[in-house]
């Protein structure tokens, strides 16, 4: 997006002022508005199928808006009323928040971490070897979100789980005596494994990419000065991939933060177990659940807003000025 | 809508002449030609999985309904996982169907949002008004207009394994809540191993016959404004009660917490429960997975604190009109066919539902068996609605009813979590 809000640079920028005034003003137009010509189509589709919707739902997010509005076409503005009443109920600051940001900070972390480990790891394999094991992993990432939560689930099964049936084969836990998807912090710890197991295989072979851009040299220079495999990573992989890491993270924070269906799937993950709610389950339950498509709106857009911000300050942090 | 409204207004006579001439026909015959829609095509929205033998039924209900009125009938089979959403989505953008089957609990939301139309003069003028099963006409009544056609309902009671049962010496009706807790606690004595009576945190028609068992409701009607009474002492009582069965007597595990009725059949037929509640259309469903288990079935009433049937919910369906259809007639003779005659009696029997009128009701009983008559006293004699309000389907979409019982399951004091559950619904029933 960077891009596209700094027009490129006119070929005759660098003349002197003497030959530009002779540069009639039509072609000049012309000039400028060449690039937004081959764009157009490009900002067309997105104008339609993001920018619309997103004015729709901050539109719809100062209305008290319900089925009826939308079955009779009605509008009902209510200003600032929905971001008033989101923001001021405790149920946000204690529940909906801490599990949106703490669960996708817990999850961010771990995915880099095992991205980057798979990555590294691959990139030390012979072709065939990797080859293989990249389609192995890629696989976890094919999994549809559906499917996976529901494989996780059933290994944790309260009842008669994979993972209870073993705890119970080590005289460790009876089945049935706990319930995992009663209790905030287990039901997150398996979310956190379902995300993470999902999301781990886009960031391996996205950095595995990256590592095989570095040139083989530096590390060797940097061996040659006695540089151990540990600050070699840190001080020849790291630099060198930190555009690709940006680029990880920002997406597997966006990724990780709107996290509905692996929550929603879960046993009382679909707004029941009211403290395991996330900003993306309080959503959808207010719009399409309750039929309140205003107050629904609403925390989207919040949701969206902080999705910005963060965005935003990883791109400070991450990248240098020049490379934005 | 507004064109439809004048088109209505202008030919009222003549189609209550119509739907007359129609009354003549009935029992899924016909003369052929009662409203002539030759030419003419009705869609109609099924709802998926109630009837396992669907195909051949909406085959035979097609060539019906062409035969009779020369219409062609396009039958759209939907899951019920979403269609709430479809419905919605349906009604917003006028491209829902003309004729659909709506869940009870939903008809007052989508006609106080205007989407379903008011049925009320096509039943009175075709001779249905009496002879409805009344939970289900009280479902699709809103500020005395019928927004739907009974068509089948289906209520809750206990199902038992007779050999499980047998094997622990408990075969008897409970007559009462002591009775019950007897049973339960026999059950766990004779075989610590069995779940005796499973308390599924995420099913809330398990808890409200105790609810309502106990004298206690979920919310209360004072003249049109709705106020929630969850969190008085009765409902309290039947609450407690009801949880305590897990929470002191081990009638359930730490499992069921979060469990639905789909979890609590897949134990079932595990023959690790002796005794559930479930609704009356699941024998069948048995019939199928284990056809073994569906031999040795045996059905009791849930009992109230001190009689044998306390109130159940009754749930079903009503067939809708949408209010955006363009063949008003043509939709209430398929309405027509497909709730009353040949077509209903045959629905409530290969579904394993009752029928929405008496008179196929009082058929069905009598041609039934054991299991029937006791879901059939349930319903007749405990059959109840949930609060017919708009607002009842946001209170079911916001799933208030079941935190208040996962939590109580969770370890919730009672009063507080019913409290907080009332707050929510006055908040709901506020606007």
């Amino acid at each position: 997006m960077t891009q596209l809000d700094s027009p490129p640079r006119s070929p005759t920028g660098g003349a002197a002022p003497l030959e530009r005034r002779t540069v009639p003003l039509g072609r000049r137009l012309r000039r400028a508005s060449m690039p937004w010509l081959l764009l157009a189509p490009a900002l067309l589709v997105l104008a339609v199928l993001l920018l619309w919707p997103m004015l729709r739902v901050l539109n719809l997010s100062l209305q008290d808006f319900e089925l009826r509005n939308l079955l009779r076409g009605e509008s009902n503005y209510i200003g600032l009323d929905n971001y008033v009443q989101v923001l001021t109920d405790p149920f946000l600051w204690k529940t909906v928040l801490p599990n949106t940001v703490g669960f996708a900070l817990v999850c961010v972390v771990l995915t880099m971490i095992v991205g980057t480990v798979v990555a590294v790891f691959l990139n030390s394999l012979g072709t065939a070897w990797r080859s293989i094991s990249t389609t192995a992993i890629m696989v976890a990432w094919a999994v549809p979100a559906l499917t996976g939560t529901y494989i996780f689930v059933w290994l944790f099964d309260p009842q008669s789980g994979l993972v209870i049936s073993t705890l119970d084969g080590l005289g460790v836990m009876e089945p049935g005596s706990f319930n995992w998807f009663t209790n905030r912090w287990t039901f997150y710890a398996i979310a956190t494994i379902n995300v993470v197991y999902h999301g781990f295989p886009f960031i391996a072979v996205t950095m595995l990419a990256g590592l095989m851009t570095v040139p083989k040299e530096l590390y060797e220079a940097a061996a040659m000065d006695g540089a151990t495999a540990w600050s070699r990573f840190w001080n020849v992989t790291v630099p060198a991939l930190r555009p690709i890491i940006a680029v990880c993270v920002i997406l597997s924070t966006i990724w990780d933060f709107k996290v509905f269906v692996q929550i929603y799937l879960m046993p009382g993950g679909d707004g029941s177990t009211r403290e395991v709610m996330n900003l993306g389950v309080w959503s959808y339950t207010q719009s399409f659940a309750q039929g309140e498509y205003g107050m629904g709106s609403t925390i989207a857009v919040l949701l969206t807003a902080l999705l910005l911000v963060i965005s935003v300050i990883y791109l400070r942090v991450l990248m240098k000025e020049d490379e934005l | 809508m507004i064109a439809r409204r004048k088109v209505l207004a202008a030919g009222a006579a003549g189609s209550a002449a119509l739907a007359l001439a129609a009354c003549s026909g009935d029992s899924g015959g016909g003369d052929g030609g009662v409203v002539d829609g030759s030419g003419k095509t009705i869609t109609m929205w099924l709802m998926e999985g109630t009837n396992a033998s669907a195909d051949t039924y909406i085959e035979e209900l097609k060539a019906a309904f062409t035969e009779a009125t020369g219409a062609t009938l396009d039958v759209q089979v939907q899951p019920w996982d979403g269609a709430h959403d479809k419905f919605v989505t349906a009604m917003a953008g006028g491209t829902g169907p003309d004729v659909a089957e709506v869940g009870t609990t939903w008809v007052p939301e989508f006609a106080d949002a205007g989407g379903l139309d008011d049925l009320t003069e096509d039943i009175d003028a075709a001779g249905l008004a009496e002879g409805m099963v009344e939970g289900l006409v009280e479902a699709g009544t809103l500020d005395g207009v019928m927004y739907g056609m009974p068509w089948y309902a289906g209520v809750r009671s206990i199902l038992g394994n007779k050999d499980l049962l047998d094997e622990a010496g408990v075969t008897t009706q409970p007559e009462s809540w002591d009775d019950l807790l007897t049973m339960i606690t026999t059950l766990k004595e004779h075989n610590p191993d069995w779940i005796p009576f499973p308390i599924p945190g995420a099913s809330i028609f398990a808890a409200t016959p105790f609810i309502w068992g106990a004298g206690g409701e979920i919310a209360s009607d004072d003249g049109g404004s709705w106020s929630a009474a969850i969190n008085a002492p009765e409902a309290v009582e039947g609450l407690s009660w009801y949880t305590d069965l897990a929470l002191k007597h081990g009638s359930s595990t730490a499992a069921a917490n979060t469990w639905v009725e789909t979890d609590v059949l897949a134990e079932f037929l595990q023959e690790k429960v002796p005794m559930f509640i479930t609704g009356s259309w699941v024998p069948a469903t048995i019939a199928q997975d284990n056809p073994e288990l569906a031999e040795k079935l045996v059905a009791f009433t849930i009992p109230a604190k001190d009689s044998a049937v306390a109130p159940s919910f009754l749930g079903g369906s009503l067939m809708c009109r949408f209010l955006e259809t363009e063949e008003p007639e043509l939709s209430f003779e398929l309405i027509k066919l497909v709730t009353t005659g040949d077509f209903a009696t045959r629905w409530a029997e290969e579904t394993n539902y009752f029928p929405g009128t008496t008179e196929a009701m009082e058929e069905i009983v009598e041609a039934g068996d054991e299991l029937t008559k006791v879901f059939a006293t349930q319903m007749l004699e405990g059959g109840k609605s949930v609060p017919v309000t708009p607002a009842w389907g946001k209170i079911e979409g916001a799933k208030t009813m079941n935190t208040l019982v996962s939590s109580v399951l969770g370890g919730a004091d009672v009063q507080e979590a019913a409290d907080t559950a009332a707050a929510e619904m006055d908040e709901i029933f506020g606007g």
